[in-house]
């Protein structure tokens, strides 16, 4: 009995053997049929993640999220929570400041574009005094555009590299598709209507608005 | 057989002794593991949970790995041997943290990462890190402007095995690249290290005497920079930090550094500290994982507000 016993593992461990040579034999090696980055995962692309959502999912929410600027600051002056609560991202990070969706439409009271950080200041209440500061790029601060955004969350990111490269690709996008084909001389006294995104900051002259649509009407 | 039996009757010895040695009432045990307190930045941040943590009656174990990950794993055995309740973690790597964050997992202790973020989520119950890269995109905003967008600048990068150093340059340059006038003459590592970094601008001075701004990773680099620039009477050469420690305030209030990026180093450790105590007591995780909390500017406006990594009001 004990025989037939190793016997029998024997003749298996054979017929494994044989059987993962087979198998072996059986396997071609092939290439790795795609290019990987240097950790195995898929490569990152945010220019092309945002070029998919900015007309199906960026400028509908923004447009229909967006108040009129006057309406959001004065409301964000004053109660942060409730400004939130409607123009806001309700799904910010809890430590970050609110995020607005707004509509500015007013007169360009001044502008600089001497710098590559080029702005307009935006009177909207008609009494010759600026409320906003517009960027109008090719550089542009901030991360508005992302983080105005509830269906974007850092949580589904790898890391805060990935994370700040999609809000970098918002700003590289707007300035693209809208920014750059607007006027850049003699901006004075026209007239200018956006829809955008601007965070309540501390220390800041003007609030900065970046916007995701825009136009700028004739010379006066 | 015979050697399991030592085993048992040692781990049954150590059981009695530590019985006999610890009080009924011993506290509750949090480890809290840093880089080397040699930089101040590590230093606040393991003085904010230690201080939080008594608060909260818990006893602390303080530990530092110097970002050397084999260290921290040790650490980590040594957090898990001692019976913590919860570690306080600022990791010696992204990818290197990860396995040793679920070594404290599987033993059962759970882990709240801060300041620096692991590559890999559901391992440990918080990352409440630092907003790095939008830190670094204020500090690089302020230098564009104090460089007048245009002009040779150097810039001192940190520790490579430090997710950080490589967020806070990619950040900078995120900012400094729309730029075309602004020209990096070059690129070096200090490894965070005040020395390092004056020996380092020494010679990049030499080289390249026509630069107009430094930009450093952090604080410590940038203060052995400045130092290597007085020396070298080139005080013109606009110098801007990141951590935000009271060393860099006091170049900056007294005209020095011109500017640095505040994390929030402190106030970071302290809800480390109080979300696992959420988690011990109430059995409840804060909402979300990865939790950013955003840097502020420190310039002349508001420099002399600053002490230990925070800002008064």
């Amino acid at each position: 009995m004990p025989n037939r016993l190793t016997w029998l593992t024997r003749f298996t461990g054979m017929m494994l053997a044989v059987l993962v040579g087979l198998g072996l034999s059986a396997c071609k090696i092939l290439p790795t049929p795609v290019a990987q980055s240097e950790n195995n995962a898929p490569a990152f692309k945010p220019d092309k993640m945002v070029e998919d959502i900015w007309a199906s999912k960026v400028i509908p929410y923004l447009k229909q999220k967006a108040g009129p600027f006057a309406e959001v600051h004065a409301l964000a002056k004053t109660d942060p929570a409730a400004a939130g609560a409607k123009y806001g991202n309700p799904r910010k990070q809890a430590n970050s400041p609110w995020t607005f969706a707004v509509r500015v439409e007013g007169k360009i009271i001044a502008a600089n574009t001497q710098s590559r950080a080029a702005t307009m200041d935006i009177d909207v209440d008609g009494d010759g005094k600026a409320d906003a500061r517009v960027q109008i790029g090719p550089a542009m601060r901030g991360t508005a555009l992302r983080d105005s955004l509830d269906f974007v969350q850092f949580n589904d990111f790898t890391n805060q590299i990935d994370f700040a490269q999609f809000g970098k690709a918002f700003n590289a996008y707007a300035d693209k598709a809208v920014l750059s084909k607007l006027p850049r001389e003699a901006l004075e006294g026209r007239a200018a209507k956006m829809v955008g995104a601007y965070t309540i900051e501390g220390g800041q002259d003007l609030p900065l608005v970046t916007p995701a649509e825009a136009e700028i009407g004739p010379k006066p | 057989m015979k050697l399991t039996r030592r085993i048992t009757l040692a781990a049954f010895a150590g059981v009695l002794a530590l019985g006999t040695a610890m009080p009924a009432y011993a506290a509750d045990l949090i480890a809290i593991i840093t880089p080397s307190h040699d930089n101040p930045f590590f230093k606040a941040e393991a003085v904010g949970a230690e201080a939080k943590a008594k608060e909260l009656g818990y006893e602390a174990l303080v530990l530092v790995h110097d970002d050397d990950a084999n260290k921290q794993s040790e650490l980590i055995d040594t957090a898990i041997g001692r019976g913590a309740k919860a570690i306080i973690l600022d990791n010696a790597g992204a990818d290197a943290t990860v396995a040793a964050v679920q070594k404290a997992k599987d033993a059962g202790i759970p882990s709240f990462l801060i300041d620096r973020e692991i590559n890999a989520t559901g391992v440990a119950v918080a990352q409440i890190v630092s907003n790095n890269y939008q830190g670094a995109q204020l500090g690089a905003q302020e230098f564009v402007k104090l460089m007048g967008e245009k002009g040779n600048f150097v810039e001192l990068v940190g520790k490579e095995s430090d997710t950080n150093a490589g967020i806070r340059s990619k950040g900078y340059h995120d900012v400094i690249d729309d730029y075309p006038d602004l020209k990096m003459v070059t690129q070096q590592s200090a490894n965070w290290s005040q020395t390092e970094a004056y020996s380092k601008m020494e010679s990049i001075l030499q080289a390249n005497p026509d630069i107009k701004g430094v930009i450093s990773g952090n604080d410590t680099m940038a203060m052995g920079a400045y130092a290597a620039l007085a020396a070298a009477n080139r005080k013109d050469v606009i110098v801007v930090g990141f951590d935000g420690s009271n060393d860099v305030r006091d170049s900056i209030t007294s005209g020095g550094i011109k500017a640095t990026v505040l994390q929030p180093a402190f106030a970071q450790a302290q809800m480390a500290v109080e979300q696992a105590n959420d988690f011990i007591k109430n059995k409840k995780s804060p909402e979300k994982e990865k939790q950013l909390m955003d840097c502020v500017l420190v310039n002349g406006e508001n420099a002399a507000k600053l002490e230990t990594f925070a800002l008064k009001n």
